[in-house]
């Protein structure tokens, strides 16, 4: 009769065995190694947007206007942050907008200095905005900003004594000068008359008060991180290596599953089956190799995270029981997958169906927030759903015990659900 | 490593009794009984879908029978993982990992059945050098050629030293070279008392290899004997082909001497030749088809 060490020694065998051909085995090693890595890696620069240089909207700026006052405005947009700004010709711009090199143009028209100066009469300057039809949120987000950025410099005008008394002057000739009806006129010219007193008034009696703040302002934004106080990730590395986790344990388990198939097809089954000991046992190691190389995979890229991305568990303890959790959920699924199919063509057509779909849906390829709500629902019945939040909820979400506790459950229920399936049809099955 | 020689020939190390085996309406082994004793060769002859595998499969308990038992060595069936540590299988198909070494597959199994230490090197040092890969035991088997293959698949089977060894067809497709070495092999482990069932269908293996031999044909077992009987019991008469100015005339007989002696005396002997009954003979006779047919 065999003991207990025995039994040990057999099980450390087939398990180490498994493993050996894992690694020697290039293809399905850089799946199950280096292809999350380079994913998490990828999509978290991607994501992260690598810089502020590509989160700029590239727009194509025409001055056909040629004035002080569009060159002053033009000089203005080239240094916000959120433009990447090129002059061109009207037609260029046109072109680059056609061809989406840039998002949208800007035109300044001739006398847009002209009419910027004329702020209580005749018309108005305009802006022309030309943009890409499919990229309207871009446009808005433009316009929002040239509107902002506009407005500041009128702000500026009217908050500064000096310039803005010179405006009023100047506007005063202009309005002279100009067609305006003469009743309009009178009381235009009563208005920058009472304006000029009230701005000499004001600086007399209140020194500094129009210099510092105490002019016009259209609104002003108080701006409050809060990132920093609900705790989200940190980086966008945190959202891509959990992808990048799931996605190594899909390899993983995808590739036990089918070497599994493999031994059924290659008749080393047959040996193992001989061999004197249980079905269980066969299965049972076949899913410990599984589960090591899994959480071989977590550790290899969590510590590559941590190191070189900053991707840092808020949790350690709970990271190591999700990445149990969701090693044991797909052990199981893989279990079960692998002994639904004869062949290994029917089994690796099941599993990369599933793998397609359960991550589609999971949020293992767009994160789950980026989807529309009812797919987001549809994703809450796939394992890769509760693989991600348990995964996120120690590494960013500053999950509770409590809180791990439905995600990793969901995991643990499916894994051993799917692994005693599997079994079942393994007995019957193979005899 | 060798049985002792009370043990020889006088135990039963595999019985099966009335087995029949079916896959849905096709019946593959249909109550065949038959009994090894220790130390025997006994060879299991036919041609392809006789039900050769299917026997072995039923032997080992990688089937199970519909109807009739297996016992192997008085200790049980094989559904006993403690009986299936006595046997040795070499299956049909090659049941080898590609991507691990020679040494790393005979180490492999033999963890399986149950051996560690210095007693499993030195059985897989013994393997190696018995199948004659030595010299190639770090290679992986992914560069072995058919031949070093199927010796090895010998090697995986004798590992553990079992007592009984079932062989399913352990020739098949393999070079003239592979195929001695593998004769030479059966017959150092002949000589050394282990009882194996042996499965061909090639009647050459069976008449040079084995004690006795089971002739089986559509899942039954027409015929059991030892070769010498079998020839004698449907065998056939010897002949002899007579060249007659280019017209070959067979004469059947049972005693060529006296038969050539005959012609002699008549001064009538032409060139001829022999052709002696064999197993192929004994299958045709039986079955009314050739062994290969």
């Amino acid at each position: 009769m065999r003991d207990g060490q025995d039994l040990m020694r057999e099980i450390v065998a087939l398990v180490a065995k498994d493993l050996t051909l894992l690694l020697r085995d290039r293809g399905g090693f850089f799946f199950t190694f280096i292809f999350p890595l380079v994913f998490a890696v990828f999509f978290g620069t991607i994501f992260s947007g690598s810089g502020a240089e590509s989160r700029k909207l590239p727009i194509a700026v025409v001055d056909e206007d040629s004035s002080a006052d569009s060159r002053a405005v033009i000089a203005q947009l080239d240094t916000v942050a959120e433009f990447d700004t090129q002059g061109m010709s009207r037609g260029a711009a046109v072109e680059a907008v056609r061809l989406g090199r840039r998002v949208a143009y800007v035109a300044f028209p001739k006398g847009f200095g002209e009419a910027r100066r004329r702020m209580f009469y005749g018309r108005g300057p305009e802006i022309e905005l030309g943009f890409d039809p499919s990229r309207k949120a871009e446009a808005g987000m433009i316009q929002g900003l040239l509107a902002r950025h506009l407005s500041a410099q009128v702000g500026q005008l009217l908050s500064n004594r000096s310039s803005l008394r010179s405006w009023i002057h100047e506007t005063e000739v202009s309005v002279d000068s100009s067609a305006t009806g003469g009743g309009r006129r009178g009381a235009l010219r009563r208005f920058l008359g009472e304006l000029d007193r009230f701005t000499g008034e004001v600086a007399d009696s209140t020194p500094g008060a129009a210099g510092d703040g105490g002019g016009w302002q259209p609104v002003s934004f108080k701006n409050v991180d809060v990132a920093r106080v609900r705790s989200g990730p940190r980086n966008a590395y945190q959202v891509s290596f959990p992808q990048g986790i799931v996605w190594g344990i899909f390899s993983c388990a995808f590739g036990f599953g089918l070497s599994l198939v493999h031994e059924r097809t290659r008749g080393t089954l047959v040996r193992l089956r001989i061999a004197p000991i249980s079905r269980g046992k066969i299965l049972a190691a076949k899913a410990t190799a599984c589960l090591v190389a899994i959480v071989g995979i977590a550790t290899l890229l969590l510590s590559f995270g941590a190191l070189v991305f900053g991707v840092r568990a808020t949790s350690p303890a709970l990271l190591a029981i999700a990445v149990l959790s969701a090693a044991i959920a797909f052990v199981g699924l893989m279990m079960l997958f692998s002994v639904l199919g004869k062949t290994e063509a029917t089994v690796s057509g099941l599993g990369r169906a599933a793998m397609l779909l359960m991550s589609m849906a999971g949020g293992g390829m767009v994160p789950l927030f980026l989807m529309p709500h009812w797919m987001q629902t549809v994703g809450s019945f796939t394992p890769v759903r509760w693989t991600i939040l348990a995964l996120e909820g120690a590494i960013w979400r500053d999950f509770t015990l409590s809180q791990m506790a439905l995600p990793c459950g969901i995991l643990l229920a499916i894994g051993v659900g799917t692994f005693a399936a599997g079994l079942k049809v393994f007995r019957w099955t193979e005899g | 490593m060798t049985v002792p020689a009370t043990q020889s020939h006088r135990d039963t190390m595999l019985r099966l009794s009335d087995v029949r085996k079916s896959y849905g309406k096709t019946v593959a082994v249909d109550g065949l009984s038959l009994q090894i004793a220790a130390g025997e060769v006994f060879g299991l002859l036919g041609p392809n879908g006789a039900g050769k595998s299917t026997t072995v499969a039923l032997a080992v308990g990688l089937l199970e029978a519909d109807r009739g038992t297996v016992e192997i060595a008085g200790a049980g069936g094989p559904a006993d993982p403690a009986v299936r540590a006595k046997l040795g299988v070499a299956p049909q198909a090659l049941a080898l990992y590609e991507d691990l070494s020679g040494a790393e597959n005979l180490r492999f199994f033999g963890t399986l059945q149950g051996m560690a230490g210095s007693a499993l090197a030195e059985r897989v040092r013994w393997a190696l050098e018995f199948v004659g890969l030595t010299a190639r035991a770090r290679d992986r088997v992914s560069a072995y050629s058919g031949g070093m293959k199927r010796r090895l698949n010998l090697a995986v089977a004798v590992v553990h030293d079992p007592p009984l060894l079932l062989l399913d067809e352990p020739t098949v497709g393999v070079d003239p070279q592979s195929r001695n070495a593998i004769f030479g092999n059966i017959e150092t482990l002949r000589r050394q008392g282990r009882t194996i069932l042996y499965t061909t269908h090639y009647m050459e293996e069976a008449e040079r290899l084995c004690n006795r031999v089971g002739i089986i044909d559509q899942g039954t077992l027409l015929a059991l004997d030892t070769v010498e009987r079998l020839i004698a019991a449907h065998g056939g008469r010897s002949a002899l082909v007579l060249d007659e100015n280019g017209t070959e005339r067979r004469i059947e007989t049972e005693d060529p001497a006296a038969e050539v002696a005959k012609l002699a005396r008549r001064g009538s002997l032409p060139r001829f030749r022999l052709e002696q009954p064999d197993l192929e003979a004994v299958f045709l006779n039986l079955t009314g088809r050739h062994l290969r047919d």
